[in-house]
């Protein structure tokens, strides 16, 4: 059982190719010391990433990790877990890899309610083909594809999610390490599919043309921004403009899991046979 | 393991023969060599095979998916096959044109996996109930960059059931992804199908040995163990080139290493991956080189020829790629001409031409219309060639 998360990571791949300033190795920290709580086995952990800067994570990992094509993370996990139930699989992904090319594979895996865990780092940008638009960067955001601003809305993710059918919806940020750490948690803890979207900053590609500028501006902006769902159920729908609400939205026990609902369907056939 | 593993064939072993439709005899040979993970998407003409998989799968314990779309079909097989599991998925040319990616994907990720690809007649929807040999250069370069491939033509119901063991056999001895191209015909006729009509080629379960010890030393150097991610060990699997530790490179040397070593595994093993049968060998004039459905007309085409009186000779290519250079090569050492029919414009014939111009003429009998070569349209281009041959 690793002490620290340290033994969860291939340090001689250090340095990581991620900026300074950047939000994703908070993210995965969080993610590290969640799975440290839990105790997770090397060996029986399946850690899938797709493509971008968030989905590296899982060259730095040292659980069984694959490293997938881009967008379609969710499908490999899919094939992962359906045949070996009993591992526990995670998927990293990011907002372009997850919500735009992939944004068919993540409504189906929620429908299915299989038992996956996704974290989705939400930066709102592509930063690793340098800082074209995002589905998630919502209107007003500039980006290289954007020169006169983005004329298109942002998803919300997470009722997104919770409609297709996820039975555990949270979102943290990477202001708040220790709430997505306990968010992380109760994702993978929760049988059925988890769904976490981890609000992260990239000063280099999103910082560069949109305010406010840096990783410290970016944080105590998304500081003020955020607001616990609890306290967000207080206020009227005006005051939570702009605002990002956290913590677990939404979580549903007694749907069935789609691996365990295949397992019994094999026993029923085999013993009607 | 019993020889017949599939419900079906347990229920009509008795009967000496059974009439099977090719998709279904494709499905078959799958669970018969061991395929415990299938993941698809319905298109016309293959959506038998994954119907029969849907319906058997789960009585011997297997996993079947239907996904929502070809992409997701082929990665959910490539995270499975990653695992340890023998997994296939089948399409036509739509669904196969989307999942190029992935093929390319389990190609540098070493996953063993088995494509079907029931060709109908193309580009883009096409006529989708019509038989096409469209696909042959896709199966061969379909995804971006340089990187082996094993492409095996089904011509009957037999070969749908025996082609796919070796195609499941293939994926794992290598550790590739490996295609099975069928046409419409092929998928969709009905045979007589029998243990004794699969022939010589036949490869039971017996055959196979998945556990970890089944390479033979001589593969040792060249393929990596097989994948047990998440049994053993804690590996990293990636699309990146990678070196032997399975983590990226940008190292030039060992960049060139990794894509070489892809390349060797399946070239230095042409001997074993070429599948064939010369049918009237050495007594021919004329070659006719044929695969898939044409093989079969082909072959009637033959029996013609032979009445005739005609010196032709047959070479049924199994195995399109790797290219069966030797054996095209002592064809076109012995005949004065080569005659290629396939339903496409002439997209083997080039292959060949390049591997036989030396020594003889290739000549591409293509056709287009969405019909059959038929074995009277055959003979008549036969002696067509036999003749301009003795007026010269």
């Amino acid at each position: 059982m690793p002490a620290t998360i340290d033994e969860y990571l291939h340090t001689e791949h250090f340095p990581h190719i991620w900026c300074p300033g950047c939000g994703l190795g908070t993210v995965t920290g969080s993610f590290l010391r969640a799975a440290l709580e839990l105790g997770l086995k090397k060996e029986e952990t399946v850690v899938v990433g797709g493509i971008g800067c968030s989905s590296r994570a899982v060259g730095y990992l040292d659980f069984s990790t694959v490293h997938s094509i881009h967008g379609r993370a969710l499908a490999f996990a899919t094939g992962i877990k359906m045949a070996h139930p009993q591992f526990t699989v995670i998927v990293l992904t990011g907002d372009g890899d997850g919500a735009a090319i992939g944004g068919n594979h993540l409504i189906h895996a929620c429908r299915r309610n299989i038992d996956i865990t996704c974290i989705l780092f939400n930066n709102r940008i592509y930063g690793m083909t340098g800082g074209q638009l995002s589905p998630q960067m919502g209107e007003g955001g500039m980006a290289t594809t954007a020169p006169y601003g983005h004329e298109e809305p942002a998803f919300d993710l997470c009722r997104l999610t919770e409609a297709a059918g996820a039975t555990y919806v949270a979102r943290g940020t990477a202001y708040g390490p220790r709430e997505l750490q306990r968010l992380i948690k109760g994702g993978i803890t929760h049988k059925g599919f988890s769904f976490i979207e981890a609000v992260t900053q990239c000063p280099t590609e999103f910082g560069k043309r949109n305010a406010p500028k840096g990783a410290i501006a970016m944080l105590e902006d998304m500081k003020a921004r955020a607001i616990n769902a609890k306290k967000a159920a207080a206020l009227p729908p005006e005051e939570l403009v702009d605002r990002i609400i956290t913590g677990v939205l939404h979580e549903e026990t007694g749907r069935p899991e789609f691996a365990q609902n295949y397992t019994d369907m094999l026993t029923r056939v085999r013993n009607t046979e | 393991m019993e020889l017949w593993h599939s419900h079906i064939l347990r229920e009509t072993i008795d009967q000496d023969s059974l009439l099977v439709q090719g998709n279904r005899a494709c499905a078959l040979g799958a669970l018969d060599s061991g395929v415990r993970f299938f993941a698809g998407y319905p298109i016309t003409p293959s959506s038998e095979i994954m119907e029969t998989m849907a319906r058997e799968l789960p009585l011997v314990g297997g996993v079947f998916l239907q996904m929502e779309d070809e992409i997701a079909s082929i990665c959910a097989c490539i995270g499975a096959s990653l695992t340890g599991e023998v997994a296939m998925t089948a399409t036509s040319g739509p669904g196969f044109s989307l999942m190029q990616e992935a093929i390319g994907y389990a190609a540098v990720a070493e996953a063993p996996l088995v494509v079907v690809d029931v060709m109908r007649m193309g580009p883009s929807t096409g006529r989708p109930t019509t038989p096409s040999q469209g696909d042959v250069m896709q199966a061969r370069w379909g995804t971006h960059g340089d990187h082996p491939a094993i492409v095996l033509a089904a011509s009957n119901v037999a070969d749908m059931y025996r082609l796919t063991m070796a195609a499941v056999r293939f994926a794992q001895r290598f550790r590739t992804p490996v295609t099975l191209l069928a046409d419409e015909v092929v998928g969709h006729m009905r045979e007589s199908f029998a243990p004794e009509l699969v022939g010589r080629y036949r490869l039971t379960s017996g055959d196979f040995d998945f556990t970890e010890g089944y390479l033979r030393p001589d593969m040792v150097r060249e393929v990596h163990p097989p994948h047990t991610l998440g049994r053993k060990g804690h590996p990293h699997v990636t699309g990146l080139i990678h070196d032997d530790t399975g983590f990226p490179t940008n190292d030039p040397k060992k960049s060139e290493q990794f894509l070489l070593q892809l390349h060797d595994k399946v070239v230095h093993h042409r001997d074993e991956l070429c599948l064939y049968d010369v049918k009237n060998e050495g007594k021919g004039r004329v070659c006719i080189v044929a695969y898939g459905s044409c093989a079969r007309s082909a072959r009637a085409a033959l029996k013609l020829a032979k009445e005739e009186g005609l010196p032709v000779e047959v070479l049924h290519l199994y195995t399109l790629f790797p290219l069966p250079v030797e054996i095209i090569q002592a064809v076109a050492r012995r005949c004065e001409f080569i005659l290629i029919p396939e339903l496409n414009l002439g997209q083997y014939a080039r292959e060949v031409r390049k591997m036989a111009e030396n020594w003889t003429t290739v000549i591409s009998m293509g056709k287009i219309d969405g019909t059959l070569i038929t074995p009277r349209e055959i003979l008549d281009r036969l002696e067509e060639l036999i003749g301009k041959y003795e007026s010269i």
